[in-house]
């Protein structure tokens, strides 16, 4: 306790100008903000234990984090000298020993080179990238006062011939694995807000598709909803103690919320019409859908007990795949265009629906856990990858898939933490060794 | 000695039993992929004889998957045009005629539209073909219906045809 309260201390002393500076450099995603330009110099390292990854490694993964922050405009010290207008500088110093990786990392600010940020991260040298992502995330943090989504991580359908079958990776692409391998088709893939499991839709048992949950970390899969008729379309509440799922076991596709264990089944719509993708608003008060109730299919909201249903927008037309931002203000949504679908992005209330993705097709839309950033897949450029949009009208990117055709992204909450983090003045650090 | 009779018909039971099997299976895996028919209103043509089966000691079902004409939809519609209620009719014809045959009906879409809408939309396909036929006399329990939406396309093409060739209620033999 005492040394938390030290550390909690040292924090607040040893970066005074940080607080200073975060408002200065906050980046507003409605208006596609400047980009702060950040020039990364390459980690210092003594010699490495063999096998051990290399600081260059570490270089890299930091650059390309910071890069796809969409914060920083990037430029790297080993692949040339700095733009003029430098803003901040990254590097620090990378450590592996007893099977422990250290990164002492640091920020400042450019030409003067006052410290911004400075931290160390430890932990198993196997888990290195993550400490990684950690810097990434806090000099995100710090620039703009929420943290970044480097340690974050995508789950996709990844389709293998007539099969799909569900992958989870790190945002990076690094850690790509499967989670089922039933030569079936798995569909929709919903985190848990805790990140530690995947709902998804699955024909694996034959017949009709049922609702099952796999840890994201691998393991066994158990069934959640085996009704009869459809068991689609699942989605974790908020809280995570309930499952919002379409399901048609009283004869036609409605939207039900269950317990997060399938139990106790509470139908929200009645309607003739079909009523499906259900999607919570961040505070579990509200959850949008599609219903083809007027025709054709569009996005309504309606209240968490299924009264108070209204269309989202009717500034725009055939719209499906509601996804609501983790802020609350925003929902993603598709149109249907003639080569397939266009992402777009409305207010909560409906208001201000701009386009904000095109070319294609482009499906499934869904939201970094810090707003900032959609994912969704696309056949822009061949068969179906997945692809991030920085909703600033810059292109998107294309996410590293191993090459692997993929759709239905999801993306998990924030980063749990694993590695310790304390300030470089604490025990261990080496004060002495910054520049 | 007196074993062997018995012995027989077990065998011949057997192979009856797999021969029906292979036929079912490939019935299943070999769907029958008419095009989307214009609505032609055509005379009901009568059903089809039956395949005469060499003598066995057992009955074997005499209808196949390739007897049913599966029924196709428009664009967004699960509403039944008029060549699939002629379709649904002989259909609903054999389904009378041979009481012992059960069916599952997939319901299919083309693939533009979302995975989870396609799921609803093909089983709302589906739902309609098997209403028409308990509407014509067919006993519900006799059909199960299941929805693959956009997954399993039967024309892997990206144009009018392919689509039209997708958005269907597929019989199957169970």
């Amino acid at each position: 306790m005492k040394r938390l309260a030290l550390v909690l201390l040292l924090t607040v002393v040893a970066v005074p100008g940080a607080h200073a500076q975060t408002r200065e450099v906050r980046i507003d995603i409605a208006g596609g903000g400047r980009r702060t330009q950040l020039y990364c110099e390459a980690f210092t390292a003594g010699r490495l234990p063999a096998g051990a990854p290399e600081a260059r490694q570490a270089d890299e993964v930091l650059a390309n984090d910071l890069e796809q922050s969409a914060v920083f405009l990037v430029s790297r010290a080993w692949a040339g000298q700095p733009p003029f207008d430098v803003q901040a500088v990254s590097g620090g110093r990378w450590k592996v020993s007893g099977g422990q990786a250290t990164l002492e990392g640091e920020v400042r600010d450019f030409p003067a080179r006052r410290p911004i940020l400075s931290k160390v991260y430890r932990g198993p040298a196997a888990d290195w990238r993550s400490l990684v992502h950690q810097f990434a995330d806090d000099i995100v943090l710090q620039f703009t006062g929420e943290s970044g989504v480097a340690g974050t991580r995508i789950a996709f359908i990844a389709i293998e011939g007539r099969n799909k079958e569900l992958w989870v990776m790190d945002l990076d692409g690094a850690g790509a694995r499967p989670l089922t391998r039933d030569r079936s088709i798995a569909l929709s893939p919903s985190w848990s807000p805790d990140g530690s499991l995947l709902a998804f839709s699955t024909y694996r048992d034959g017949g009709s598709p049922r609702v099952y949950v796999v840890p994201a970390a691998g393991g066994k899969l158990y069934p959640v909803s085996v009704r009869s008729g459809l068991n689609t379309s699942p989605a974790y509440s908020p809280d995570g103690r309930e499952l919002a799922c379409t399901l048609s076991k009283d004869g036609n596709s409605e939207i039900y919320v269950l317990d997060a264990r399938g139990g106790s089944p509470q139908r929200l719509t009645d309607n003739r019409a079909i009523d499906t993708s259900p999607c919570w608003s961040p505070t579990g008060r509200e959850i949008a859908f599609t219903s083809d109730r007027s025709g054709s299919p569009q996005v309504y909201v309606m209240n968490r007990d299924g009264g108070n249903v209204r269309r989202l927008t009717y500034e725009v037309g055939y719209t499906d795949s509601p996804a609501w931002s983790p802020r609350g203000d925003l929902v993603a949504f598709v149109s249907r265009t003639p080569a397939g679908f266009d992402v777009y992005v409305c207010g909560a209330d409906g208001t201000n629906a701009r386009l904000v993705v095109s070319g294609g097709s482009n499906e499934n839309p869904r939201w970094s856990p810090d707003g900032r950033h959609l994912v969704f897949a696309s056949n822009r450029e061949g068969p179906y990858a997945l692809f991030i949009s920085d909703l600033d009208g810059r292109p998107p990117r294309k996410l590293d898939t191993g090459g692997r055709t993929a759709m239905s992204p999801s993306w998990s909450p924030s980063a749990s933490r694993t590695a310790v983090a304390v300030p470089t003045n604490a025990p261990n650090s080496n004060p002495g060794g910054r520049p | 000695m007196r074993k062997t009779p018995a012995l027989l018909l077990v065998l011949t039971v057997g192979l009856v039993a797999l021969f029906a099997a292979g036929c079912a299976r490939k019935a299943t895996e070999a769907p029958p992929t008419p095009p989307p028919a214009p609505p032609v209103v055509q005379p009901v043509t009568p059903e089809p004889t039956p395949v005469p089966v060499p003598e066995t000691p057992v009955p074997v079902p005499s209808v196949t998957a390739g007897d049913f004409t599966d029924v196709f939809f428009d664009l967004d519609s699960y509403t039944l045009r008029d060549d699939a209620k002629l379709a649904l009719d002989r259909a609903a014809k054999l389904l009378r005629d041979k009481a012992n045959v059960n069916i599952t009906l997939e319901g299919h879409c083309d693939e533009r539209g979302t995975v989870e809408y396609n799921q609803a939309l093909g089983e709302k396909r589906a739902n309609a073909a098997r209403d028409y036929l308990v509407n014509a006399g067919v006993s519900a329990a006799r059909i199960q219906s299941l929805s693959y939406g956009k997954e399993r396309p039967f024309a892997e093409g990206h144009d009018e045809s392919a689509w039209a060739q997708n958005r269907r209620a597929h019989f199957v033999l169970r």
